[in-house]
């Protein structure tokens, strides 16, 4: 499970809206750049995500950070992240405990912070684009 | 007053076209807006003398921006004719980002999937959707109150804020049909919530209206759809709260943007909007002492009532710290620094994260 970081998972999400575009067309446009923050022990490894228009149109890990120039950024330790990701594995979509809201809403385990308000109130406006991206790492049942 | 004109009128039949809109319109001719990939979007026609937004408005009529204007159109009467009344610099894209994220409260929410609850907690949601579908109609009815007053030259603004009385109503109406669809109904509406809503929609000036409702009023609510996901029994509310929040974040982009046009345009007004907030942070106090307004998040939280006795009150406590503190930051960011100056007493600021100045000051005090 602490694979997480290597894994490849933020990778998946570009994936996850071509293959669904009805879904992310209702949801309407976003404009963000969002980074994620992994943090094993001393190391942090840094995950970018820009939606743009209907489209993730990147992906993946962050090597200048400055450049990427997040409005909001997403931490927690590795632990967190991989248990939401096995959650939503599981259950084929984030259960109540592990949405993105309520795993950031108290600053535990995740917490949001952002260069200013404008950029953190970013992560709250394409809230169900988020989760709905998320969501959709979930494998597809299997058809019996 | 004008008549018909039945010489035109005569000539016309008779094929003699008059032409003079064709040939000496006084527009600008040649622009030729670009679709980006999302399609054309205000941005996109924001060009040439189109995508002028003059400072003070020439004339109050409904004449569309750039267009050739006859000379005796009647007055409207407008009384907002100044942009930085009404302006922020994110307008044109949050007008397309709520239009484009319109939602469908009979649609888009799997009401079929509703769980039974225990009696507790669906009073408890039932009592949260009372008090949220009574405020947030009053963030239509406050843009809608001031629409017709705004001059059409600031044609975004106008736009903007009526996509804002449709996500206001589609709110009202979720919050409504969630507290009827399980058995619950609706609980009890208190007259300090109506107390806000009357100092919003009675305010003198769009200005204090805006600042009560778009800043201090929707950030409130804001942290609470927040806290109505986190708190949510089960995936059918999670979803009301999470498409509700995003409605809600544009309206306090727009809040927040908008006064930090307005004040870095007349930075001497900003001892008004002090005294605007002075009085909206007065009764959102009153609103944290409120049962009926903090205890079903309570109990939401706890996950029933005898839980939410023991748990007492640190789950609201969270959530109003969270309130407090995005507000002031808000604040600050819109021009108008309140960490001095908030009203909120010191034990509502304890447990707020990341306080400064004077109101950190003020709960030291407390505290010793």
């Amino acid at each position: 499970m602490n694979d997480f970081a290597d894994d490849g998972w933020f990778a998946r999400l570009p994936a996850v809206a071509d293959k669904d575009p009805e879904t992310f067309e209702r949801l309407g446009f976003a404009e963000l750049r969002l980074l994620f923050e992994v943090i094993d022990g001393d190391d942090i490894r840094r995950f970018g995500l820009v939606l743009d228009g209907y489209d993730v149109d990147y992906a993946g890990e962050i090597a200048d950070v400055d450049a990427f120039a997040a409005d909001t950024i997403v931490t927690g330790p590795i632990d967190a992240w991989s248990e939401m990701a096995a959650n939503i594995a599981a259950h084929g979509g984030a259960d109540k405990e592990h949405t993105l809201n309520c795993l950031t809403m108290a600053g535990v385990p995740l917490s949001v912070t952002a260069p200013d308000p404008m950029g953190r109130d970013k992560f709250f406006r394409y809230a169900e684009t988020l989760q709905a991206l998320f969501d959709g790492t979930a494998p597809e049942p299997a058809v019996a | 007053m004008i008549g018909a004109d039945l010489d035109y009128y005569r000539r016309a039949q008779r094929g003699e076209l008059d032409l003079g809109w064709l040939r000496d319109s006084r527009s600008e001719w040649g622009v030729k807006a670009t679709p980006s990939r999302v399609g054309l979007t205000l941005r996109d026609i924001s060009i040439g003398s189109y995508g002028e937004v003059p400072d003070r408005a020439p004339l109050r009529t409904m004449a569309p921006r750039g267009s050739d204007v006859d000379p005796d159109v009647p007055d409207m009467g407008y009384t907002i004719n100044d942009k930085a009344e009404v302006w922020s610099d994110n307008l044109l894209s949050l007008y397309e980002e709520a239009v484009s994220r319109q939602w469908s409260a009979t649609r888009d929410i799997p009401w079929s999937e509703l769980p039974e609850l225990d009696p507790d907690l669906e009073h408890a949601m039932c009592q949260l959707c009372t008090v949220l579908s009574e405020v947030e109609m009053v963030a239509a009815d406050f843009p809608a109150k001031w629409l017709w007053r705004i001059n059409h030259d600031f044609i975004e603004a106008k736009m903007f804020l009526c996509t804002q009385v449709m996500d206001e109503a589609r709110h009202t109406e979720v919050f409504r049909k969630r507290a009827l669809a399980n058995g619950g109904g609706l609980g009890k509406s208190k007259a300090v919530v109506e107390q806000f809503l009357k100092l919003v929609l009675d305010a003198e000036s769009y200005d204090e209206g805006s600042a009560l409702m778009h800043l201090l009023g929707e950030g409130v609510v804001l942290s609470l759809f927040r806290a109505g996901e986190f708190l949510s029994p089960s995936p059918v509310e999670k979803k009301i709260f999470r498409l509700c929040m995003q409605d809600e974040a544009r309206h306090v982009a727009y809040g927040t943007m908008h006064l930090r046009y307005r004040l870095e345009r007349d930075p001497s007004i900003a001892e008004d909007f002090h005294g605007y907030l002075d009085k909206g942070e007065g009764i959102i106090a009153m609103l944290f002492t409120t049962p009926e307004v903090v205890e079903p998040t309570t109990i939401l939280a706890a996950g029933g009532l005898a839980q939410a006795e023991d748990l007492a009150m640190t789950a609201a406590n969270v959530v109003r710290g969270n309130v407090i503190h995005e507000y002031l930051e808000r604040c600050e960011h819109a021009g108008l620094p309140r960490w001095d100056r908030v009203t909120l007493p010191a034990e509502m600021l304890a447990d707020v994260p990341g306080l400064q100045g004077r109101a950190a000051e003020r709960v030291q005090e407390v505290m010793a």
